[in-house]
């Protein structure tokens, strides 16, 4: 077991928990986007950061990618940790402005204003989708492309995958821009479980074995269990 | 190759490869590392040995083919040892040349070295202050060796430390070496190296440990790691055996970007012949410790030099940071163990070995010892790689080692460590270059690149131009790094085209600082920097950028518009005229230039021309457009009548009566814009008429008195009485003006009471001030000079006295005694070049240009000597006899960026001397305004609002010398006629602030039709010039007007950066659909 203290309170772990988990476990809330139980911490959305050490020593790291030292100072909520926090807030709505997710944050966080130009992006690139298609599905059909800002997530070369399911497993997970799915246009690379269904939701029997989250379907709003009675 | 397989066997071929040559040969070092095949080295090289063996050289003369040597501005370059001879530069024929002499053993003095201070040439490269300056612990080795020859780096005295390693008892003393010798990592962390390797080797060795040697060097302007690679890569593997030996690992790679063909080549074939001399892989020299080491070549990803990226690309994945802890040190490639070095830090290991790790400890300071390499890059003198121990200040760096700035421009700021790393302004540069200070200043070490940047350089486009790059190669996975960069590199963007608020500089702050904090990896914590320190020390060009929509250093475009119409004081549209005389529109070309200034004649005769300075022909490394020699062809052609000024009627009771104090060329565009707008004007001058500086002091045979009058003449109308012979603060004040009627009081008085030297017998019959004396003459027609004359001083009028005195008939001879080089001297390179054609004789520090201009006059018959300031005046009988001078050197870099001139003892001497005329500067003569309740400051200039040009009392506005201190024409100008916007808007009760305005061309004007025939060489046209022989003596104007054959061929070499801003729409888009560009 390893002792750490969160806020002031000393509490105990077991080796291997990452300060996220630490934190949620106790009582401390710590808003995330990129995280979700079942798939390995990836630290890319920045909203989980946390205050470690003292002094002049003090930094931010990512909670959920972090793991729990013996005796490290952890704080959730400090001052810096808002700071910092809101200002991710403030990236992100000014990118996704129409994410409700986003908007629910920032409306807790107090955000009344975003200053950068207004952007209307569909992703935030949190890999979430990603790690689902590869560590659950066990596909690897999607995976990041390029790097900086023409970073984005598809799969090699745009042409559908083989190894794709058609699960919509990428999209269910997607905790910000449901936007990305893509209803009807069967070229889309990504997912587009539903829209491959040609025509939509009416001869299904040979996508059987789709597993579709999406229920109702986004696409046409029919719920395909029902249909399937 | 026959495989070593003891550590003897490896002394006795060490000891065959020395036998085998005597080193008394005279020996030619081409080094050919990228930049010297970049600079034609390969050619050299083929010349050499054609050279050689067609003469059957090969005994006589050996040729060594070596890495980069680090001057890579005098590349290609050859070294010839053992008398270690520098030849910078060198082209074929000279190759030939250095081949034969060196087989001779002589030294070709006329191709070497030019040292630009002494003006002597310099035969030992150690004796070049770019290298002597140095400390090349490892650089020297990229001398010495063959990179694709492990003989010569063994003979060199290579691979000899292993035996000292191997005969360790405990591998752990290698690492307790390595502590001691308080080495710390190159790659710009500066975590210490030792440390590193002992948290290796505690851990387990199942499966084996990496060591890898990083590589991938990314920083924009930075290539010592290059250079090591390319030159002496046996140092890095040397480096890595004995890192192994130390720590238990078993594999080593090199992380080499693929962007080093070269250096991947050298590395390819060194580790071929380390492998087969059985130096690397099993049972190394006959031991039982084995190791190998592997290349692995990198696509080329700024953030794969991170070391968590860069264990996940030799993974082969894709290079992106994780969360550390764990550290690489517990979990690197593959799961193992991985210590991960920097190149130089590679390099230095060997050397703690050879030298011990005490003797290693002694160079640097504290904290921080041994050397490090830098590349020395940007607006600096001497370019390259320069190694020298740590804590030496960036002083000695950019002006001992560098030779300072280029030309006249003044270095600002130096950037360190790449686009991590942030800008240190010149007022630090005492800083020592350590870890920790460089850290504490908001930058960093990095790995080691130094960008020097000068005045043309706008810190808000650095700023903006890193962004850019780490908008790119940021990797993209923490949010903050992707979209903080893109952000930051958006508002960057906003503020360089003009539509910065001071509020984004605050969010900028906040932005940066949340970026620097929220980000997982080092490239995302550091990205911050270059926006963070230049908001810290640059904030004022900042809030110029926002507030006052100006670039001062002419780069952001949008600011700028036609770089040579924003240099102009009076914003006069340059591009327009200069096009306008191509097409032959003369008369047209006359009303651009006369709309904004009612001095066209004059400036086309004594203008500053800033225009030409700032003219992207002449930034760009060619020669600016003759603009002012145009403006003179153009008003010497065009009638001034037609141009008919716009005049604003006004209602008589709204007429306001103005006073302008002062009618030089300040008060005088002043009165006459104040006209314009319908005010009666009062101009009131102490002289006898009407002119200022413009009739009294500037000598006619460069503006000719009938030019200046007649255009004086064309301003006085009906609006503006003149009152001469009234001299403010004796015949009348400031309140009496007020009490007169006049609404508002405009003070232009200009500068014309002159600095004295300070010394004793100044007073004595025969010396006199400049303005004492070009007054005499110009006003009164009275020849002071006599005899010998001596000028001190070097600006603009100190060289007007001379060029008056030896037109005296009285006059035998004239000195200008300058302190400083004639390099720096404050007047127009043209006028001290053409002083010095009539006979005047220059004393100043013997510089390179100054040589061309000394020898000009020396064929006149001129003695010429070193530079000079006086230190005492000696009279007899009352009237000067002679001063006694004493000579400078160059001391330190003072506040302004040049070097001070320090008096060297004993250096006094005497010159005799009938006329000494003083010239180090005047001062507004203003203490009778400080009585009427004005402020003054030190120098008896006046202070206002810089906007409002509005003194401390109501009503009282001032501009032009009175304001600025000694001044150009052109500013003078523009100052007053802004100062009659000003008094308008004050009259009419205004806000006085006007917003500012970005003033960006606006007409087309269809390019001109030009054949490539006859333009292929197309340089500057000067207009021609008396000879200096018919100039003597006499006053004729000296310049003469273009042809129109010569001022159509030069106003059609303009690169016409209007066209940007003013071609049609369609046209423009099809030429440069900009890419890239988000659309919001």
């Amino acid at each position: 077991m390893i002792t750490l203290r969160i806020n002031g309170l000393d509490v105990s772990v077991e080796e291997g928990t990452t300060l996220l988990e630490a934190a949620r476990f106790f009582g401390f809330p710590i808003p995330t986007l990129c995280y979700m139980e079942g798939l390995s911490p990836y630290g890319a959305c920045r909203l989980c950061v946390v205050e470690i050490g003292e002094g002049p020593s003090a930094k931010l790291v990512s909670s959920c990618t972090y793991p729990a030292e013996e005796g490290l100072k952890v704080r959730t909520a400090s001052a810096r940790v808002l700071r910092a926090r809101r200002m991710v807030l403030e990236l992100l709505l000014a990118s996704c402005p129409q994410s409700k997710t986003i908007q629910d944050l920032a409306s807790a966080h107090d955000i009344r204003q975003q200053r950068f130009r207004q952007e209307y992006e569909d992703c935030i690139l949190c890999g979430l989708c990603v790690r689902m298609c590869e560590e659950q599905m066990m596909a690897k059909a999607i995976g990041f492309r390029n790097r900086g800002e023409k970073r984005d997530i598809g799969t090699p070369f745009d042409v559908q995958s083989d190894v794709c399911r058609l699960c919509g497993g990428c999209i269910y997970v997607c905790p910000a821009c449901q936007l990305r799915c893509t209803y009807t246009e069967p070229e889309k690379a990504i997912c587009g479980g539903c829209a491959n269904l040609i025509p939509p939701c009416l001869e299904k029997e040979q996508f059987d074995d789709m597993m579709c989250y999406m229920n109702p379907c986004v696409a046409c709003e029919i719920d395909k269990k029902f249909e399937k009675k | 190759m026959l495989r070593l397989s003891s550590v003897n066997q490896l002394e006795e071929l060490r000891k065959a490869l020395s036998a085998a040559v005597d080193e008394n040969t005279p020996c030619i070092v081409i080094p050919t590392g990228t930049c010297g095949q970049a600079s034609g080295a390969g050619d050299l090289i083929r010349v050499a040995k054609r050279e050689i063996l067609a003469n059957g050289l090969t005994r006589k003369v050996r040729l060594r083919i070596t890495g980069c040597h680090g001057f890579c501005q005098m590349e290609p370059s050859v070294l010839v040892e053992p008398g270690r001879v520098f030849y910078p530069r060198v082209g074929l024929r000279e190759m030939e040349r250095i081949v034969h002499a060196a087989a001779k053993d002589k030294v070709l003095t006329d191709i070497l070295f030019m040292d630009m201070e002494t003006g002597k040439p310099v035969e030992k490269q150690d004796d070049i202050p770019f290298f002597s300056k140095q400390v090349r612990r490892l650089l020297s080795w990229n001398e010495k060796v063959d990179p694709i020859r492990i003989y010569d780096y063994i003979k060199a005295g290579g691979y000899s430390v292993l035996a000292k390693v191997f005969a360790a008892a405990y591998p752990s003393w290698v690492v307790e070496e390595v502590k001691r010798s308080g080495l710390r990592g190159r790659g710009g962390g500066g975590f210490p190296t030792g440390l590193k390797w002992e948290l290796l080797a505690k851990q387990s060795g199942n499966g084996g440990k990496f060591l890898v040697c990083n590589a991938d060097e990314g920083d924009p302007g930075a290539y010592m790691d290059r250079s090591v690679l390319e030159g002496n890569p046996h140092s890095i593997i040397e480096g890595m055996i004995i890192g192994a030996y130390g720590t238990g690992a078993t594999e080593g790679i090199v992380y080499v970007r693929k962007e080093y063909p070269l250096a991947i080549r050298h590395l390819d074939v060194a580790l071929r012949q380390a492998r087969d001399l059985g130096l690397l892989g099993e049972n190394i020299l006959g031991t039982s410790f084995s190791f190998d080491i592997g290349l692995v070549k990198g696509a080329g990803a700024f953030v794969c030099g991170e070391e968590t990226a860069l264990i996940r690309s030799v993974e082969g994945k894709m290079g992106e940071p994780r969360q550390r802890p764990p550290f690489p040190v517990q979990k690197g490639i593959n799961g193992r163990p991985t210590a991960i070095n920097n190149v130089e830090t590679w390099a230095n290991i060997p050397l703690i070995f050879r030298r011990g790790a005490e003797e290693f400890a002694k160079i640097g300071t504290g904290n921080n010892s041994g050397t490090k390499i830098f590349s020395l890059v940007g607006k600096i003198k001497n370019t390259g790689l320069v190694e020298v121990p740590m804590g030496m200040s960036i002083k000695e760096i950019v002006y001992d080692i560098g030779g300072g700035p280029v030309g006249k421009a003044k270095i600002k700021a130096v950037q360190t460590g790449g686009p991590s790393g942030g800008c240190i302004p010149s007022d630090m540069f005492d800083l020592p270059v350590d870890y920790d200070s460089l850290a504490e200043a908001g930058s960093i070490m990095g790995s080691g690149g130094m960008i020097v940047m000068d005045d043309n350089t706008c810190m808000v486009d650095v700023a903006k131009y890193f962004m850019n790059f780490l908008k790119d190669e940021s990797c993209g996975k923490c949010f903050t790094c992707r979209k903080g960069t893109q952000r930051m590199y958006e508002i960057l963007d906003d503020i360089s085209r003009g539509n910065g608020t001071p509020e984004h500089l605050e969010l900028l702050k906040e932005l940066a600082d949340a970026v620097k904090d929220t980000t997982m990896c080092g490239l995302g914590q550091t990205a911050s920097n270059p926006v963070l320190s230049t908001l810290r020390y640059f904030r004022d060009e900042y809030h110029r950028h926002v507030i006052d929509k100006k670039c001062g250093a002419f780069v952001c475009k949008d600011l700028v518009g036609a770089s040579c119409q924003a240099g102009c004081p009076l914003d006069t549209e340059v591009w327009r005229y200069v096009a306008l005389i191509g097409k032959g529109k003369y008369e047209e070309a006359y009303k651009v230039i006369r709309e904004v200034n009612p001095f066209p004649s004059v400036c086309a005769r004594v203008c500053g021309r800033k225009c030409e300075t700032r003219c992207n022909l002449a930034v760009s490394g060619g020669q600016a457009i003759a603009i002012r020699a145009l403006k003179r062809f153009i008003t010497d052609r065009v009638d001034p009548a037609v141009y008919k000024p716009v005049r604003v009627p006004r209602r008589a009771k709204d007429s306001h009566r103005v006073a302008v104090v002062g009618s030089g060329p300040a008060g005088l565009s002043a009165a006459h814009y104040l006209s314009l707008l319908g005010y009666k004007v009062t101009l009131v001058e102490a002289a006898d008429e009407p002119g200022g500086m413009l009739t009294s002091c500037i000598p006619a045979y460069r503006l000719p008195r009938y030019v200046a009058e007649k255009e004086i003449e064309s301003l006085l109308d009906e609006n503006i009485t003149l009152r001469c012979g009234t001299a403010l603060g004796k015949d009348v004040t400031i309140d009496e003006l007020f009490k007169d009627g006049f609404k508002a009081v405009f003070l232009a008085i200009g500068a014309d009471k002159s600095w004295r030297l300070g010394l004793e017998g100044e007073d004595t019959e025969g010396v006199f001030s400049s303005m004492q004396f070009l007054k005499a003459f110009n006003l009164r027609g009275e020849e002071m000079a006599r005899g010998h004359v001596g000028i001190v001083g070097g600006g603009n009028s100190a060289v007007d006295a001379a060029r008056v005195a030896i037109r005296q008939k009285k006059v035998k001879s004239v000195t200008l005694l300058y302190r400083r080089t004639s390099q720096e001297m404050p007047a127009y390179a043209e006028e001290v070049e053409a002083a010095i054609e009539e006979g005047i004789r220059l004393e100043t520090l013997v510089s390179p240009t100054s040589i061309r201009y000394i020898r000009a006059a020396e064929a006149e018959g001129v003695k010429v000597e070193t530079f000079v300031q006086p230190v005492k005046i000696d009279a007899k009988n009352g009237r000067l006899a002679d001063i006694k001078c004493i000579r400078n050197k160059l001391g330190d870099v003072d506040s302004s960026g040049r070097r001070k001139p320090v008096p060297i003892p004993g250096t006094e001497f005497t010159i005799a001397l009938d006329t000494l005329i003083v010239a180090i500067g005047e001062r507004p003569d203003s203490d009778c305004l400080a009585s009427m309740g004005l402020e003054l400051d030190k120098g008896g200039r006046l202070r206002v609002d810089a906007k409002t040009l509005g003194a401390n009392r109501k009503g009282v506005f001032a501009g032009g010398d009175l304001v600025t201190g000694p001044n150009t024409v052109v500013d003078a100008i523009a100052a007053g006629r802004n100062a009659a916007a000003v008094i308008d808007r004050y009259l009419r009760g205004k806000e006085l602030r006007e917003p500012p305005q970005v003033k960006l061309p606006k007409f087309f004007i269809e390019p001109a039709a030009v054949s490539d025939e006859g333009f292929e060489d197309a340089a500057r046209v000067e207009p021609a010039a008396l000879p200096a022989k018919s100039r003597r003596k006499n006053f004729a104007e000296v310049e003469t007007a273009f042809s129109v054959e010569e001022a159509s061929r030069e106003a059609r070499r303009c690169l016409r950066c209007d066209l940007e801003f003013t071609r049609p729409k369609e046209d423009k888009e099809a030429k440069c659909a900009a890419p890239g560009e988000k659309s919001a």
